[in-house]
């Protein structure tokens, strides 16, 4: 009995990674697809099926009656059936579907997925689009008479690493809900899932740069004295901005402190035992965030990737991706 | 637990409840008061989730218990109902308890499925036009319904166009298949759906035929082709009786047996026929009961239609819905006795008590005219001569009928003058027996008769040496009712249709309401002739028309084509799909006058303006094109992005026309150069 039930698992495994492969072919990887018959697929829904049954039984009881009435109706239903089918197909073919930006995000947490939806040759396309991930139940349910581009699909991230999110499952019912159309579209994009944040204590090592002579001290930039104005750049704290002079006109400019205690920090992963690694790149994590948040230029040693001090959003999602894809090959296994 | 709301605003779920309600309605009458109310009940708890004011649904335990104490009912008051009748109210039942516990999807998938099997079922019991057209109404519903489950924020009038096209679309496809698909006979026996309210029956106590005599239910029409039967001529046979206890006369069950064996051994009764005919089909109404009409001697070649020895016809199946056959009838062949012995025994029996003054009065009559010529004479002077009156309000007659009749009433309808007579006869020695049917008929112009219930007759036949005659003792005493029907040889008692003031065959007086009717019985007509009626006969007719002979390669062919006409059809439908997509007129002539600059090596990256282009393209075209496609382009580029009067509108368009054209020309006579770069 056990072994019958493991054959029948492994079978269907088989199967569907069979099933897997040949989808791999039929809808390769693309940034924008054009639903044709090519990659949509079509099938009578549950409701189909019963429907059709029905048709059989109204045929029976019209037959069995000699009665007309009764044989008109069930062909009737049947016509439908048929009627539906194309419509079906036509509605839900000629949609293209683009994929946007997509955002990274942190492990256990979601990334999100923006799709543009268009239709082909300014046709209209009416009825609900039912969103999900391959293999998995409806996420998003979206209305194709008064879209609203994009479309967001939540993709769940579990695991830091670089990541290919799944197949994306589209169909739709309209209009009567006989027949369900439906394709597995694959996008082609990576997301970069960045460790967990591990709330910590910060700790950091000040470390001397090579062009740094010891003991000079550096002007680095603070938050304790004013210093002067220089032109905002990403990703430094919206309470820097010289508001006053943006007001007037000037730009983006924000305020430069300079602090003397402060220089650059360095963070580094240390050399912890391998079970540890996880959770330092975690706490890794949260202190990069830390430190951008409050404006403090620092650099990331990992051993075998370093990063050069700097601060700004450039440098937080530099540092971020470095933590993200560090050894995540052995992460994932 | 309390379970959400999905009912709240939910038109999917109202026009399901709608289309329930407007179905049990319809049903009424075969369906049992409690589940009525049960339905009522379910309906209300609906809307008012609909309208929200009841936020919860009833929990799945409240439900069961009611569906257990339901099925208990069910079980113990609808053991009596008959397959038909019980399985029309489980399913109306299992429908309104589905309906107070509609939740997912498979709910309400389930029950949509279950009200379109009930629009099936109620048409089983009727088939009128009218009755035709609001059941299609609540299947039309019930799409809509389905349509508000897939898209449900859709706006109503849209959703009705867009089913409607559905509907359309559908509509020519299944014609298409109800004409062509094979008719099956039925394939197995189905259950009776129980008797219909008017019509004849196998037993008749005199009376009975006068109640029948108010109904102005339609019987049957017939279509002649050729001659039409005068109105003495429209005796249309539907029983005989032959078995009389002195009260009630029945069809006798000898007779009965013994046609059960012959049509179990498919032994028709062929009796030799000639002379001229009468050709005609019936379209008879439903009756759920197996006999048919016919004018004496009627044969049938119809597959379903049995010749019993006395001269009936007699479906195989019931008459459950609208039934048509074509006959012919030798109208002046005797009818010589099947079997004499059986027939002379038979209709000669007569019960040994009761109606004494009957019996004494024709041993009498007898002893002085013991030839049965005279015999029949002497009784039909008999009821021409006291004062016989014929009426639709006979006295009731509890004791001894025949005696008070005869000699204490002495008015009746037609069946106590066929009862009286045939008894009188039985008791002369001559083998008699009463036949029950039709007599008359309504022609509409030249077009079809149509029978109604209140033509309904009771005639005497008798077995003379030459055969059996027909003698009709009501037509001594009324001669109007043979030549202008009953409404007349009634008319001084204002009796016809006495009980049914408004019907419109009771107001035929009034001109324009009697046109109406008239029109009316002409679309019954022939939507029971095209669509009720058409059987496979029609079909093999129409098939013959269209492919000349049936033979099996012909008519794979014919299959194949059908299947290819509806893939056409559903490919036409969906054309637009097909048809390259055509822009509006300015961008097709910007578009033109680009893939002409393509031709001469010009081509617009897709990232380009019309505007940036156009100065592009003019450094490189020779100065005549350059001035047109500078023109074109920047009439196309105000004419798309400038809102202006559809008058200016048209005038750009024709200007945009008129440039294409010259560029068109300047491109041909001086080519362009390319810049160097």
């Amino acid at each position: 009995m056990k072994q019958s039930v493991l054959g029948k698992s492994l079978r269907s495994r088989w199967l569907q990674r069979y099933f897997d492969s040949w989808l791999q072919q039929r809808i390769p990887r693309n940034r924008m697809f054009r639903l044709d018959l090519n990659n949509v697929f079509i099938f009578p829904s549950r409701f189909g099926w019963l429907f059709t049954a029905l048709c059989l039984c109204l045929f029976l009881l019209g037959t069995n009656y000699q009665n007309n009435l009764i044989l008109l109706l069930s062909f009737f239903l049947l016509s439908l059936f048929l009627v539906s089918l194309m419509v079906t197909y036509f509605n839900f073919a000629g949609l293209e579907i683009q994929q946007g930006k997509v955002g990274n995000s942190f492990a256990g947490d979601s990334a999100c997925l923006p799709l543009w939806i268009t239709a082909e040759k300014e046709q209209k396309k009416f009825g609900r689009l039912h969103l999900s991930l391959y293999g998995e139940p409806v996420q998003t349910s979206v209305d194709l008479d008064g879209l609203n581009n994009p479309v967001e699909v939540e993709i769940p991230t579990p695991a830091r690493g670089r990541f290919r999110p799944p197949r994306i499952t589209l169909c739709s019912y309209y209009p009567l809900g006989l027949f369900r159309c439906w394709t597995h579209l694959s996008f082609d994009c990576e997301l970069i899932v960045y460790p967990t944040p591990l709330p910590c204590p910060l700790s950091v090592e000040n470390r001397k740069s090579p062009g740094e002579s010891e003991g000079q001290l550096a002007q680095e930039d603070g938050y304790d004295n004013f210093d002067s104005l220089t032109e905002y750049r990403l990703g430094q704290p919206l309470y820097h901005v010289a508001w006053k002079q943006v007001a007037k006109g000037q730009g983006m400019v924000s305020k430069k402190f300079s602090s003397n205690s402060q220089r650059a920090v360095w963070l580094s992963l240390g050399h912890g035992a391998k079970a540890e690694l996880e959770k330092r790149l975690s706490q890794l994590c949260f202190m990069v965030l830390e430190l951008s948040a409050i404006g403090q230029t620092f650099g990331l040693d990992l051993g075998s990737v370093i990063i050069e001090p700097d601060s700004g959003n450039a440098h937080q999602q530099a540092c971020l991706t470095a933590l993200a894809v560090f050894e995540s090959d052995h992460a994932q296994a | 637990m309390p379970r959400l709301n999905p009912s709240a605003h939910n038109k999917a779920h109202l026009l399901l409840t709608l289309v329930l309600l407007c179905l049990t309605g319809s049903l009424y009458q075969p369906l049992q008061l409690w589940i009525l109310v049960l339905v009522l009940c379910s309906v209300a708890i609906r809307l008012s989730l609909y309208m929200n004011w009841q936020k919860h649904q009833i929990s799945l335990r409240t439900l069961n218990l009611l569906a257990i104490l339901s099925a208990i009912a069910l079980a113990y008051f609808g053991w009596q109902l008959g397959l038909l009748l019980g399985m029309l109210n489980l399913l109306v039942m299992a429908s309104s308890l589905k309906l107070m516990l509609l939740g997912s999807r498979r709910d309400y998938f389930q029950l949509v499925g279950v009200q379109f099997f009930l629009l099936g079922t109620g048409l089983v019991f009727q088939q009128n036009i009218a009755f035709s057209l609001f059941y299609a109404v609540l299947a039309l519903m019930l799409l809509l319904s389905l349509a508000f489950h897939i898209s449900p924020s859709t706006r109503f009038v849209t959703q009705l166009k867009r089913v409607g096209k559905l509907c359309l679309q559908a509509l020519p496809l299944s014609l298409l298949l109800f004409l062509v698909i094979p008719k099956l006979g039925p394939l197995w026996q189905m259950p009776n759906a129980g008797s219909s309210k008017s019509g004849l029956s196998e037993k008749v106590t005199p009376g009975d035929i006068a109640n029948l005599a108010r109904s102005a239910d339609l019987a049957f029409r017939a279509t002649f082709s050729g001659a039409v039967p005068k109105e003495g001529q429209r005796y249309w046979r539907a029983l005989v009786l032959e078995e009389f206890d002195g009260r009630s006369w029945q069809v006798h069950p000898y007779r009965s047996k013994f046609r059960e064996r012959m049509q179990s051994s498919r032994f028709s009764f062929a009796p030799p026929v000639a002379g001229p005919t009468f050709d005609y089909q019936i379209i008879a109404q439903p009756t759920q009961q197996k006999w048919l009409y016919g004018l004496d001697i009627a044969r049938s070649d119809a597959p379903l239609v049995y010749h019993s020895h006395d001269y009936q016809l007699i479906s195989q199946i019931p008459l459950q819905s609208t039934f048509s056959y074509q006959v012919r009838s030798y109208y002046n062949t005797p009818l010589v006795a099947a079997y004499p012995g059986i027939d002379d025994n038979i209709n000669l029996q007569v019960p040994k008590n009761g109606n004494p003054r009957t019996r004494e009065w024709a041993a009498k009559l007898l002893q002085e005219h013991p030839d049965p010529k005279d015999y029949i004479a002497a009784i039909e002077s008999y009821f021409t001569s006291n004062g016989f009156r014929y009426t639709l309000r006979p006295n009731p007659m509890p004791v001894d009928p025949v005696d008070q009749f005869l000699f204490d009433d002495r008015a009746g309808f037609c069946s106590h003058y066929a009862s009286a007579m045939t008894y009188l006869l039985r008791l002369g020695g001559i083998p008699a027996r009463m036949v029950t049917g039709y007599l008359g008929g309504e022609m509409r112009g030249e077009a079809y008769m149509s029978v109604h219930q209140y033509d309904a007759h009771a005639w005497v036949e008798w077995l003379s040496d030459t055969g059996w005659q027909r003698l009709d003792p009501t037509v001594l005493v009324s001669p109007m009712r043979l030549d202008f029907g009953l409404e007349q040889a009634v008319a001084y008692e204002n009796s016809f249709l006495a009980d049914a003031p408004f019907n419109l065959a009771a107001l035929k007086n009034i001109a324009w309401l009697n046109q109406v009717r008239l029109l009316l019985a002409d679309m019954d007509y022939y939507w029971s002739r095209m669509v009720l009626g058409f059987d496979r006969q029609n079909q093999q007719a129409l098939l013959r028309s269209i492919l000349g002979q049936l033979t099996p390669g012909r008519l794979a062919l014919f299959g194949l084509a059908v299947v290819a006409l509806i893939a056409l059809l559903l490919g036409l439908y969906q054309l637009k799909q097909w048809l390259p997509h055509r822009h509006a007129p300015a961008t097709r002539y910007y578009q033109k006058a680009l893939t002409m600059l393509a031709a001469q090596g010009i081509e617009r990256p897709e990232w380009q303006g019309p505007q940036d282009f156009s100065e592009v393209a003019t450094a490189q075209l020779s100065p005549q094109a350059a001035v047109y496609f500078k023109q074109l382009s920047a009439l196309y580029s105000s004419h798309q992005y400038r809102p202006a009067s559809a008058q200016a509108q048209k005038q750009s368009l024709q200007k945009m026309r008129l440039l294409l054209k010259r560029l068109k020309k300047a491109l041909r006579t001086a080519p362009s150069f390319r810049q160097q770069p």
